[in-house]
């Protein structure tokens, strides 16, 4: 039964990234044969200030959007895991984003944060609020792009719902009994018995998060306004494929694996130091 | 699609492109011993209605050759345009026929994997070198080899909203106008028509790139770049006085005269967007616009010269049939290449609009002056030519007006100094400057 997707993600996924390390230690155009050059693209990279920049984007990205999302669609589950009337249009609701084209989700919200014409600005001038360019302006053109990312956490969300729906209600009846207040239950109760689908989640969306940024920041400002929207993705695309520097995007692309496997560390050793590692 | 697997696109395309670098063929065949027959791909970028032009192009073409198909790959927006270039060549699968500007072909060719045409041109016996504009040959030879037969050569004009300049009851620009009138123009024409603090109107709309404000700097007697003792290019010149200043000039068109939108202006709306809607009096913009601005039904527009300064100097903007050298039909790509330029064929995309004729014959027929046509002044395109000049041809010129260009923006927008931004551009770009040897 699952020959066909170990055999698919050895050979599409697997083998490509096998070979890209690869080629981070070679001078490649993709036009003529590669040439071994040893560390050289890491030490580029390292002189480069734009590397620091695309990385300092996206750990602000990751930092922010990661513990929104989960707490986001924890909050949600919470919200609607009881059975309520109309409480299944409102979960498809939650979901629905999720569902939206990459393409169609980004175009949305570049309208939605037109600096004069977008609604987000028209209800902030109709308030008498001050305007922010969004992203016309490097000191706001980050925020959208951990906004519009809230509205896509319906895999989150669904994760938790049935999480929620595992934990047994005598554990509430009991609470109950014992005088426990809604808020002791959510902290002795819910919060423990979630905390493996909270620690797979975070892991999740740390992958995801590290990765999300590349369609908005192709679509909607391509890396500007100067540099402030250039997240790794999006450099190690340019450097490959407008630049024709594979060997320098594949480092890259090294490097970004490499983080990613360190943050997953952090967050599992933040996890395990609350003793919650091991139910996973 | 996940972004898991949005990224390992890229890297799949690498793979491609590594498992077929050595499959590409390079060696030009004889034209004529082949019978050209076969189907042929075209790849172009353009707004719909240049799309229609190409259409017709190659209607025209499948009805002089029967026995050839041609398949039209079309990308709307020319940097995806670009994107998707790059990445066919990496895959080793580029389109037969291929639209390159002259600015970017040199990194292509560099590789050599680029067919060089002139010994395909030299035994044409459809259309010769000798027909076509100096000016726009040039810039295709490389290595002293003409590498692609460019179908247009046209500069930056000034196109303008005649309602707005009648409003403003202001006279329409002349060929011969100076930075002076120019800047008055477009002072008188920046209006905030409600009152509410915000301008509706602008003057002028352009981007803030090195191929925009270069002719300005050669008007100001400055150079785009140093060269070296034997003629090559070797670092930017921002910084010499006459470059400098005319950058200071084209800059305070934005930062003091606020004639050109802000960045954020910009971003809700660009400024030929705003030029189509008859919100901006003045766009700065090459032939290409002509297919689109014709569809503009709420007012009359024309085009005239740059304005002129110490010096008169255009740019060149010009496009060329490139053909891959992995293309499958060699003879049916010429064929069709042949075709394009010949006169029958740069006339269809003439009459569209789209093009300056690279062909000196077909410039001055009806199919590019058209008196029933717009623009009415396509004149301008013609008297600009002896003082057009043209970037240089490098292969890392891209990179170079990448670069320049995020630091020319960022002066533009206010966000750093004339200074501070020159002396970043010159900085980030030598790495791209070849020794001059």
């Amino acid at each position: 039964m699952l020959l066909p997707f170990l055999v698919g993600t050895l050979l599409l996924v697997g083998l490509p990234a096998v070979m890209s390390a690869g080629l981070a230690f070679t001078s490649y155009d993709a036009l003529s044969p590669p040439v071994y050059v040893g560390f050289a693209n890491f030490r580029t990279l390292a002189a480069d200030p734009l590397t620091g920049i695309a990385l300092g984007n996206t750990l602000f990205f990751v930092l922010l959007a990661v513990p929104l999302r989960v707490l986001g669609a924890l909050a949600l589950a919470l919200l609607l895991s009881q059975r309520r009337r109309g409480v299944g249009a409102y979960r498809a609701a939650v979901y629905l984003p999720t569902v939206i084209p990459d393409v169609a989700f980004a175009l949305i919200w570049l309208w939605v944060f037109n600096p004069l014409y977008g609604p987000v600005n028209l209800v902030l001038q109709g308030l008498g609020l001050p305007m922010p360019g969004w992203l016309a302006d490097a000191e706001t053109a980050k925020y959208p792009f951990v906004v519009m990312s809230l509205f896509q956490i319906g895999e989150g969300f669904l994760v938790l719902l049935v999480g929620l729906r595992g934990i047994p209600h005598q554990t509430y009846e009991a609470a109950t009994v014992d005088g426990g207040s809604r808020i002791q239950q959510f902290r002795w109760i819910t919060l423990p018995l979630l905390a493996p689908w909270l620690l797979l989640l975070t892991f999740r969306d740390v992958v995801v998060a590290v990765q999300y940024t590349f369609t908005p920041s192709v679509l909607m400002t391509g890396g500007d306004p100067y540099y402030s929207t250039l997240f790794l993705p999006l450099l190690i695309f340019e450097e490959a494929f407008d630049r024709f520097r594979f060997g320098l995007g594949s480092a890259l692309m090294l490097s970004l694996f490499l983080l990613t496997a360190v943050a997953f560390v952090v967050v599992y050793s933040v996890f395990r130091w609350r003793g919650y590692a091991d139910d996973i | 699609m996940s972004t898991a697997s949005r990224l390992g696109a890229p890297l799949v395309a690498a793979l491609v492109a590594a498992g077929s670098v050595g499959a590409l063929p390079a060696a030009a065949q004889d034209p004529s011993v082949v019978a050209p027959a076969g189907d042929v791909s075209f790849m172009v970028f353009g707004d719909p209605a240049e799309l229609v032009a190409y259409q017709e192009l190659v209607t025209s073409f499948e009805a002089a050759q029967p026995d050839i198909d041609v398949e039209l790959i079309h990308i709307p927006d020319q940097a995806d345009y670009r994107q998707r270039l790059g990445l066919d060549f990496s895959a080793g699968t580029p389109a037969d026929i291929v639209l390159i500007n002259y600015r970017r072909y040199a990194q292509f060719a560099a590789r050599g994997v680029l067919e060089p045409l002139g010994p395909y041109l030299d035994q044409s016996e459809l259309v010769g070198e000798a027909e076509f504009y100096p000016e726009a040959l040039e810039p295709f030879r490389w290595m002293g080899e003409l590498m692609c037969i460019p179908q247009n050569l046209s500069s930056l004009v000034v196109y303008y909203d005649k309602a707005l300049f009648d409003a403003a009851e202001l006279p329409y620009p002349t060929d011969h106008w100076t930075w002076e009138e120019f800047l008055a123009t477009a002072k008188a024409l920046t209006l905030d028509t409600d009152a509410d603090g915000r301008t509706d109107q602008f003057g002028l709309g352009t981007e803030a790139s090195i191929f925009r404000v270069a002719p300005f700097i050669w008007q100001n007697g400055g150079e785009l770049v140093t060269l070296s003792d034997r003629g090559l290019p070797i670092r930017l010149a921002f910084d010499t006085p006459a470059a400098r200043e005319a950058i200071q000039w084209f800059v305070d068109l934005q930062v003091v005269h606020h004639v050109v939108p802000s960045a954020v202006e910009e971003a809700a709306e660009d400024s030929e967007s705003r030029f189509q809607n008859g919100r901006t009096a003045m766009f700065l913009n090459s032939r290409r616009g002509v297919p689109t601005y014709r569809q503009i039904t709420g007012f009359d527009w024309d085009v005239a010269a740059l304005p002129q300064h110490t010096e008169q100097a255009g740019i060149l903007h010009s496009d060329a049939y490139c053909m891959p050298a992995s293309a499958a039909s060699k003879d049916a790509a010429w064929k069709f290449i042949e075709y394009a330029n010949s006169a029958p064929g740069q006339s269809v995309i003439a009459r569209s609009g789209r093009t300056v004729p690279s062909l000196v014959e077909v410039s001055q027929s009806d199919a590019f002056l058209d008196p029933a046509a717009k623009p009415a002044n396509s004149q301008v395109f013609l008297s600009s030519l002896p003082t057009i000049r043209a970037v240089p041809v490098l292969p890392g010129w891209v990179d170079i007006e990448e670069l320049a260009g995020e630091e020319l923006e960022r002066a533009f927008y206010g966000n750093a100094s004339v200074d501070e931004a020159i002396a970043e551009a010159i900085a980030r770009t030598q790495v791209f400057f070849g020794p001059g040897e």
